[in-house]
């Protein structure tokens, strides 16, 4: 982990020009609960005409369409196109193996929920970021226009990574918590000894659009480690003794796509969006062509 | 309580390196470098796949169990002390004699010498030995040593049979059965008639193993008692094949024509005829060869040298050297040496007033060459010069015409009507007439002479001291005797060859003066007891031997080098006699003056012995009235495999310790 990477500024002045003219897709159209600049299934009171419709009683007099009264003698409400705002929620793993890589796999995560939720907040969405399993989780705030934009960031700044529950429990939690519709994004190393099945169920059943966000850093892609060690887990303190041969080294990998192929299908399989990257890969270029790719921003 | 090794030093050693190998593998196990990753998740399926894959995985866990049950077994295994041929000697006490003669050099074993058969057969012995049996180690050829007294430590027994060496002597297995049944048969403290006599120690009942040819005589006054006597052969299971030198002498001709010869005898201990080749050295050159010489099998054949040119111009003493130059299974009987020391003048005194007999066969030709002479009165007795010279022992022969000395001088002497004056010498008055009845022609003195006609008017019967040799017989008694007194010999002739009368006529007593006989006894008397000879040709010692040197000039001490790096510093014994006891090995012998360098004489040791150049190998012993049949064949060996099997445990342990500290890779 590197503390340099960890100091440099999480959205960069030509990142923000950018994200501004991008917006947050949803596959889905879902009810806001405020009003906000997207095209809702309902009719609303936006400038934008919809239809008409029989008035009946105790319909606003003000949408009463007089000019066709006057032509009809008949009373029809005049119906708008309703415009509400997007439910954003970026869930970050903060568990301790999030901690390697350079940058760390957290500071990219936060890199990429930071830029993320920038876009949200242009387009007025509602945001919210959430550290899982952290006790951080329960005072994370909903933001809503650019002028959170200070406070989202200060917000992700003060995020460690100091999970107490596992990701299963941070998901459950999280699922009980926030109820309503809206666009997921999990970013997550997904090294989770007990299995990351069980927590991504728990997303799915919330039927919100998810996306896996797979962080990974070099050394675990391409591990460039040799001679004889003694492995210890960072988050358990197992340990595994190695001899580094190319033989180990090619197993290793073929396990890591094996383990990577497992989780886009079981994604694919749920109408999850999977994408895995690396810490290497900058977070503009992230979403600015793969993740327009995957259709979660245009 | 003497510690028993079971296993020989090599074995301690590699034993001895395990402890320091555990050690080191142990500063050699694996420090695997801890390193923190995010998830172990990865690698341990990653290790987990690699096991399923590997043909061992099924039996990593197992592995460990099975080294374990294999280190058990093979020490279960060493426990049952497993060995072939394991019958164990019986008894408690062994006695180990070994025989390291000259015969025992003989190479008709295949690649190796009867002694070295000798030692393998006892280390194999030594190794069936229970761990509370007690050894005892005996070498002997004609003199024994007891090498290791009872010891039930078995390397001791080992290192101490290693060290016996070869030696060149004869055999005698006497000494060597002496010394054995020391303990068996403890003798008793004095005599048996006292009734507080007790016997000094108890018997030890011991079985005695004899490893040897068996070339010796046989032993009759000696009973084995508590001794159980076993016989090994060793040698002989082929045929032998060896020409030797049994025989090797130097002499003056036996007609004393001034010629030399050297006598050689060979013996053929095979069965087939062969011819050898001989070379003859004189101070290491080639003087004389013979050559296809044939001894038949099992025969004998003599050849002669002619030395007289050799000796014609010899100013120091030769050494001579015979060789066989063809190689076979006893190389020790090849060679033969012998020295021939150049002539020395005795110094002879004759007193006498006037006797013409005497003075006429001194005065030969031959006489001058052998002797110095020299003629003094009987008052020159009473001389200081006389007294002094006699004490010294300048003169070898001092002879006394119907005189006698006061103190009797340090050499021989020759008395003619007249005797020492000690007692024990008694001399009978005259008796006339006197009659040969016998002359003992076999003693030196009367070699080759014809006393029978001879006439004597008076004579003197002689009683001598004990030992004393009667030379001459008459009808009444001894004439003529010899004795010794001390290192010399003192003759006495008990009558005289002249008279002198009172008108100072010479009265001729004996006829013997005119007769061819006495030149050759004076003859007889210089060489023998003046030891005045025209060659010295020293009598040879056989190895092992005493021997007693003489020297001409008297000096305090003497060294002697020889073969073998020999070099030591004898002193005076007695009467300018050194004894020399280190002559161990065949060769010639250096003996200098150890103060001035002085070169006194040279003498030669040889084996020289029928015996041992036979190589024959007795099929059975005799011991007192004990008849030992030889065992057949050689002893059986028990090998023991418990060590082995102990080390197998022992590097199973090794792999076991290996295979756990290392076990991700297996």
């Amino acid at each position: 982990m590197s503390t340099a990477s960890k100091k440099s500024p999480l959205l960069s002045p030509e990142l923000l020009a950018q994200l501004e003219r991008m917006e947050l897709v949803s596959r889905k159209i879902f009810r806001g609960r405020m009003k906000g600049e997207r095209r809702s299934k309902r009719k609303g009171q936006s400038v934008e005409f919809a239809d008409y419709r029989n008035y009946v009683a105790g319909d606003d007099l003000r949408f009463i369409d007089w000019n066709l009264y006057a032509r009809l003698d008949k009373l029809f409400l005049k119906l708008f196109l309703e415009e509400e705002d997007l439910h954003f929620y970026s869930l970050i793993d903060v568990s301790p193996s999030m901690m390697f890589g350079d940058p760390t796999k957290l500071q990219y995560a936060k890199q990429l929920a930071a830029a993320l939720g920038y876009i949200g907040l242009c387009r007025s969405d509602r945001i919210k970021i959430e550290p899982i399993g952290s006790k951080q989780a329960l005072s994370a705030p909903m933001l809503r226009g650019r002028s959170s934009l200070h406070r989202m960031v200060d917000y992700l700044e003060s995020i460690e990574a100091d999970q107490t529950s596992s990701l299963e429990e941070g998901i459950k939690s999280f699922a009980l918590r926030n109820t309503g519709k809206g666009i997921l994004v999990l970013i997550t190393d997904l090294m989770e000894k007990s299995g990351y099945e069980t927590a991504l169920r728990y997303l799915v059943a919330q039927n919100m659009d998810v996306y896996v966000i797979h962080v990974l850093s070099q050394a675990e892609i391409d591990p460039d480690i040799t001679g004889d060690l003694k492995l210890v887990d960072s988050e358990d303190g197992d340990i595994a003794e190695i001899s580094v041969s190319q033989r180990m080294l090619d197993k290793y990998k073929s396990t890591l796509a094996q383990f990577i192929g497992g989780a886009r299908d079981f994604c694919a399989k749920r109408n999850v969006v999977y994408m895995m990257t690396s810490t290497d890969r900058p977070v503009d270029r992230l979403v600015s062509r793969y993740l327009r790719q995957r259709g979660l921003v245009r | 309580m003497t510690w028993m090794s079971a296993l020989g030093p090599w074995q301690w050693l590699l034993l001895g390196l395990i402890p320091p190998l555990i050690i080191l593998l142990y500063f050699l196990k694996l420090r695997r470098t801890p390193l923190e990753v995010p998830s172990t998740y990865l690698w341990t399926k990653t290790i987990e796949d690699l096991h399923v894959n590997s043909i061992w995985q099924k039996l990593r866990n197992s592995l460990l169990l099975i080294l374990q049950l294999l280190v058990v077994l093979f020490l279960m295994l060493s426990l049952l002390r497993p060995g072939c041929q394991g019958d164990q000697l019986e008894g408690e006490h062994f006695i180990f004699m070994i025989d390291n003669s000259a015969s025992m050099s003989a190479t008709d074993l295949p690649s190796r010498t009867r002694l070295e058969d000798a030692k393998d057969q006892i280390r194999n012995m030594i190794d069936r030995m229970e761990s509370d049996d007690k050894g005892m180690l005996i070498s002997f050829s004609n003199a024994s040593r007891v090498l290791q007294s009872y010891t039930k430590n078995k390397s001791q027994l080992k290192k101490r049979l290693n060290e016996i060496e070869q030696s060149e002597r004869t055999t005698d297995i006497r000494e060597a059965l002496l010394a054995a049944s020391a303990l068996a048969n403890p003798g008793r403290t004095s005599s048996r008639e006292d009734a507080r006599d007790f016997q000094v120690a108890e018997a030890i009942e011991a079985q005695l193993h004899i490893f040897s040819d068996g070339s010796f005589p046989n032993v009759d006054d000696f009973s084995l008692g508590n001794l159980q006597a076993e016989y090994h052969p060793i040698g002989g299971y082929e045929t032998v094949n060896n020409v030797g030198i049994t025989a090797f002498s130097i002499s003056n001709d036996v007609n004393l024509t001034g010629k030399m010869q050297a006598f050689a005898q060979f013996t053929n201990a095979g069965l087939d005829d062969r011819t050898v080749n001989v070379t003859l050295y004189v101070d290491d050159e080639v003087t004389d060869a013979r050559s296809e010489v044939a001894v038949s099998g099992q025969g004998n054949r003599a050849i002669d040298f002619d030395l007289t040119a050799l000796v014609a111009n010899l100013d120091t003493t030769a050494k001579i050297k015979l060789v066989i130059e063809e190689e076979d299974d006893f190389m020790l009987d090849n060679v033969a040496y012998n020295v021939v020391n150049p002539p020395r003048l005795a110094k002879v005194l004759i007193v006498t007033d006037q006797n013409p007999f005497l003075r006429m066969g001194m005065e030969t030709e031959r006489s001058q060459k052998v002797a110095d002479i020299s003629f003094e009165s009987r008052s020159f007795l009473e001389k200081s010069d006389y007294e002094q010279n006699a004490a010294l022992g300048l003169y070898d022969l001092v002879i006394y015409d119907q005189c006698s000395p006061k103190a009797m001088p340090e050499c021989n002497t020759l008395f003619f009507n007249d005797k020492p004056k000690s007692e024990e010498w008694t001399l009978s008055e005259p008796l006339f007439p006197t009659r040969i009845l016998d002359a003992n022609t076999t003693h030196p003195v009367m070699n080759s002479l014809n006393l029978t006609k001879l006439r004597i008017a008076n004579s003197r019967t002689i009683k001598g001291p004990k030992a004393t040799m009667t030379l001459l017989e008459s009808t009444a008694g001894p004439i003529m005797a010899i004795a010794p007194r001390g290192g010399f010999e003192d003759c006495v002739v008990g009558f005289p060859l002249v008279e002198y009368a009172e008108s100072g006529e010479l009265i001729y007593n004996t006829d013997w003066g005119s007769k061819l006989s006495f030149p050759i006894f004076l003859q007889n008397v210089l060489e023998v007891l003046a030891g005045g000879s025209r060659f010295q040709a020293m009598k040879t010692s056989k190895p092992g031997d005493l021997v007693k040197i003489r020297t001409p000039i008297p000096t305090e001490e003497v060294r002697v080098t020889g073969p073998g790096g020999v070099n030591e510093t004898i002193k005076q014994d007695r009467d300018n006699v050194f004894v020399f006891t280190k002559s161990d090995l065949s060769g010639i012998y250096d003996v200098d003056d150890a103060k001035d360098d002085l070169a006194v004489k040279k003498f030669a040791v040889n084996l020289m012995d029928v015996a041992e150049s036979r190589l024959a190998v007795s099929e059975k012993l005799e011991i007192g009235f004990e008849e030992i049949q030889g065992t057949e064949g050689r002893v059986p060996a028990r090998n023991e495999y418990w060590t082995w099997l102990a080390l197998v445990a022992l590097a199973i342990l090794l792999i076991e310790w290996l295979v756990y500290n290392r076990r991700v890779f297996i």
